[in-house]
């Protein structure tokens, strides 16, 4: 690897002081929350959509939805003051259910309720639960309830789940449900590790079919690669599968995860024990070069996967003081948040701001940002190399040791790009 | 009352249409009553893709959460304003309260409030549950022009001779760097004067000086008539083609009284320049393309007027079928669009992502895609893709003929290179076929049957006219393989169908 750029000098802030967040929330920093439960139910095979709001919405989110969830062509009724006046949500949610069971191969109809129709008032229990055979499925996601985009993931998956779900009276030995969306290697990866310990991955959630949601009740255990799907895991856990929480990130984070995993799939603990030292022999070799070292790097997402992405950098030798996400603290959180905490991690900001944000911009330092596009527009205006963090996540493998090193040296790469965006900025911001 | 069905919806709301004029202002700092989600979609998400910008600076959500839409947001609104002035993002700002959807439903009309909070701001109630984003950007122009603008104007005063405003050109309109662009060097080249383009250039501040313009250009049918008639001097629509152009420039010097000789020598003088090469592709064979293609067209109203009249009427080309925006009865909405789309594709589509999507579903690959309107990601930041004026009529010719050559180029056989080791490349559309010294057995002919060969015709009456030749090609090998496979002596209607059915 080529010699590192120098760095602006590391450890505490320049002040001393403690971070404060910022004065003021102003501007949460989150995708529309309904779109992470659209992007789940827009990629499943035959899932034909019926959208229940408000014209502005439907055009907001079926254009992302267009972009860069599914090419699926997306039903709604047209809900303005004349239905909502007239009471008429429960007969647009229908006549939409109706349109959208004509199209062919349909496997499942999710009738996604939004901020209007919540606020009328749309029942349950008034909408059929299949026509034609055609699976209806509601799913509530109004933004001014659900707070942030991966969370409503969740919310999306676990109603999906409830209605597919079949578990199984023997469960499949030494079978692991993966749940969350991951780079498409990944899951091959988790696979061919656990292979060599007796295992194997069965199927990964959200999936492309309903069957996966199926097959996921055969499972003998299931692991929430990322720390919000906190409905699924309850589902499956009241089904009875066993929950291994965590993700195999990084040195530390992937021996434990195998070791987790081998005890909830009763593998042999010998060979458990063979493939995690393994795996972390062949992390740590890579890590001996601490291609991060004195590197200060912000992360703030709102993937809700920020804090793995994080721990990644850490061992790789970068000091990351602060770390932002979109979604709230939970018990899943928890562990990532303690190991970033022992590793220099000053600030952790769950359901952030921009505000919080750029006080983090003006109290560190920074050589890199991985941010959300307005924080990584504002650090580029400073001649800061910065990515957006969706874009990078979701383009290269992030679990185990081959996906640390992938993700650790395109890191090491952005850092050596700074003279790029100062000779950017230099010409652009001219201070005319 | 019927429910009417949406697929795919090619219009938003009056909210979206009001920000994106209003979002234009650089002394304007909006608030929208609105959940995270509307502000997020608007203000980052979409804007950044139709606009290339990395989010709209000046838009503020009140984010109202579930305790706002039970007990009412105005302490919602009250907290943003109050944190917007601590961070002094007011400072050198009007502040414009913009009703939504949600906000709507729930009833938070805060023109009182806002009036309390701070008397220079505006509340704006969008009626975004009933008005679609056009309504919402007139009604935003004209009341910028009532708010800021009117009232600061003396109504004696005469306009600029010479002085043309262009109103329309905002954040979320396709393609407005490059038609404003055109239709500035035109106003231009004939010797007039733009005095402000509006609202893209304009702000608060500027609003009244829309007055001193002896007439307007309203960019867009769409949307911004009304403005220009509330100003209350002559007005007329941006133009397209060749004929359509130079009407306009006549029209427009005699309207806002230029020297006919000058208007004459600039046209002279774009016939050799701009126009030279709509000149050198009719006389060559390109042109002739265009009387055996037909395309559709779904845009905005301007849009499709414009491409109607330069490419059906002044090029020959046929005109499928249309739908502008706002839409009228008479065209086909986007379930009639899709289900055209899926029967039948023409060779050139222009439209949105949503015609996209349907092309795609029905594998039209012998279309051509033309991004003419949103929604839809696409970067049209520079001034080289304008469809207005004289220059649109060359850009257009240049890439229809560019899309011509692409086709074609799809359309011709490919020679696969194989690895070392093997005998030599391949032949044919399926590399199928390879090369031996004896001559294979595709190559006799294998006698087709009345019913086959009437399968055939049919199904390349549904294929575009340029690509008939190969596509008959590919299917007529396509049957005859089948049908030497099965052993059959004769190809027939059955074998064609099932060929068919393969994605011949």
């Amino acid at each position: 690897m080529a010699e590192i750029i120098p760095l602006t000098p590391g450890g505490p802030s320049a002040s001393g002081e403690p971070f404060k967040e910022g004065a003021c929330k102003l501007h949460p920093q989150t995708m529309c929350p309904a779109f992470g439960a659209l992007r789940v139910l827009a990629r499943i095979d035959g899932a034909q959509p019926a959208m229940v709001t408000d014209t502005g919405c439907l055009y907001g989110l079926t254009f992302v939805t267009h972009f860069y969830a599914a090419r699926k062509s997306i039903v709604a009724p047209a809900l303005g003051t004349a239905e909502l006046s007239s009471g008429k949500v429960q007969e647009a949610a229908s006549a939409a259910i109706a349109e959208a069971a004509r199209e062919q191969n349909v496997s499942v109809i999710p009738v996604i309720s939004l901020c209007v129709a919540e606020t009328a008032g749309l029942a349950e229990e008034l909408l059929p639960t299949e026509v034609d055979g055609k699976p209806v499925v509601l799913v509530r996601v109004p933004a001014y309830a659900i707070h942030s985009h991966p969370e409503a993931k969740d919310v999306a998956l676990s109603a999906v789940m409830r209605r597919f779900v079949e578990r199984a009276p023997e469960p499949e030995p030494g079978t692991l449900v993966l749940i969350g969306e991951v780079f498409p290697a990944d899951p091959l990866m988790i696979d061919g590790v656990l292979r060599k310990m007796g295992g194997r991955v069965l199927t990964t959630l959200p999936g492309r079919h309903v069957d996966e949601l199926r097959l996921a009740g055969r499972g003998a255990a299931v692991a929430a690669l990322h720390p919000f799907y906190r409905d699924t895991v309850g589902v499956l856990r009241e089904q009875g599968v066993g929950v291994v929480s965590g993700a195999p990130i990084g040195v530390d984070g992937s021996a434990a995860w195998l070791r987790a995993v081998g005890a909830a799939l009763d593998l042999d603990e010998e060979v458990v024990e063979r493939v995690a030292a393994e795996e972390e022999a062949t992390a740590r070799a890579f890590l001996a070069t601490r291609p991060l070292a004195g590197a200060t790097i912000l992360v703030s997402g709102y993937e809700g996967n920020e804090m793995l992405y994080a721990r990644l950098l850490v061992e790789g030798g970068a000091h990351v003081p602060y770390v932002s996400t979109s979604i709230g603290q939970s018990m899943l959180t928890a562990a990532d948040e303690a190991w970033l905490r022992a590793h220099g991690t000053e600030a952790i900001v769950y359901r952030k701001a921009i505000e919080d944000d750029k006080a983090a911009m003006a109290h560190w330092s920074f050589d890199l940002v991985i941010g959300t596009t307005t924080l990584a527009a504002h650090a580029k205006e400073h001649g800061i190399p910065s990515v957006y963090y969706t874009n990078i996540l979701s383009v290269r493998p992030l679990f185990l040791s081959g996906g640390m090193i992938a993700s650790l040296s395109f890191v090491r790469d952005l850092l050596n790009r700074r003279p790029l965006y100062e000779r950017m900025v230099a010409f652009f911001d001219d201070g005319q | 009352m019927a429910i009417t069905l949406i697929r795919d919806i090619s219009d938003t709301s009056s909210y979206w249409g009001a920000s994106w004029v209003f979002g234009c202002f650089p002394d304007v700092h909006i608030v929208c009553d609105a959940p995270i989600g509307c502000y997020n979609l608007l203000g980052m998400a979409v804007t950044d893709y139709t606009d290339a910008l990395p989010h709209m600076a000046n838009l503020t959500p009140t984010a109202i959460r579930e305790e706002d839409v039970i007990t009412g947001t105005a302490r919602a609104l009250i907290r943003t304003v109050d944190d917007l002035r601590s961070l002094k993002l007011l400072d050198g700002k009007r502040l414009i309260v913009l009703s939504t959807a949600e906000s709507e439903m729930i009833s938070a009309d805060h023109g009182r409030l806002v009036a309390q909070i701070d008397p220079e701001a505006r509340f704006f109630w969008s009626r975004s549950l009933e008005q679609d984003e056009w309504v919402g950007r007139e009604r935003a122009l004209r009341f910028a022009w009532e708010e800021y603008g009117r009232p600061f104007v003396d109504p004696a005063a005469p306009p600029r001779p010479g002085t043309v405003n262009i109103i329309g050109p905002s954040l979320g309109c396709f393609n407005a760097p490059a038609d404003l662009a055109e239709v500035r060097r035109l106003i231009e080249g004939i010797g007039g004067e733009v005095n402000l383009v509006y609202p893209y250039e304009g702000s608060v501040a500027s609003t009244p000086k829309l007055a001193e313009a002896a007439a307007s250009v309203v960019l867009y049918r769409e949307f911004g008539e009304g403005l220009a008639q509330d100003l209350g001097r002559p007005y007329r629509f941006a133009p397209f083609g060749v004929f359509g152009t130079t009407a306009f420039l006549r029209d427009l010097g005699a309207l806002i009284g230029l020297p006919p000789e000058r208007v004459e020598a600039f046209i002279a003088r774009e016939k050799r320049t701009t126009l030279q090469p709509v000149w050198d592709l009719w006389r060559g064979p390109q042109s002739d393309w265009f009387a055996t293609v037909d395309c559709a067209i779904v845009a905005g109203r301007s849009y499709v007027e414009g491409l109607r009249q330069f490419l059906g009427e002044e090029l020959g080309m046929q005109i499928a079928w249309s739908s502008g925006r706002p839409r009228r009865d008479d065209e086909p909405d986007n379930i009639e669009i899709r289900r055209r789309l899926h029967a039948k594709a023409p060779a050139f589509v222009f439209g949105s992502i949503n015609e996209k999507i349907y092309l795609a579903e029905a594998n039209a690959r012998a279309t051509q895609f033309i991004p003419a309107t949103f929604p839809g990601p696409v970067v049209r930041r520079t001034t080289g893709t304008p469809f207005m004026g004289y220059a649109g009529a060359a850009h257009l010719m240049q890439e229809l003929v560019n899309r011509f050559y692409e086709m074609v180029f799809n359309f011709l056989p490919v020679e696969l290179v194989k690895g070392t080791g093997d005998r030599g490349p391949q032949t044919g559309d399926r590399g199928q076929t390879s090369r031996h010294v004896e001559p294979s057995t595709s190559a006799e002919t294998i006698p087709w049957t009345k019913e086959a060969a009437e399968r055939l015709s049919a199904a390349l009456e549904q294929v575009p006219y340029l690509a008939r030749i190969s596509a008959s090609r590919s299917l007529r090998l396509a049957a005859e393989q089948a049908a030497r496979g099965r052993g059959a002596t004769e190809v027939t209607a059955e074998i064609v169908e099932a060929a068919l059915q393969h994605g011949a």
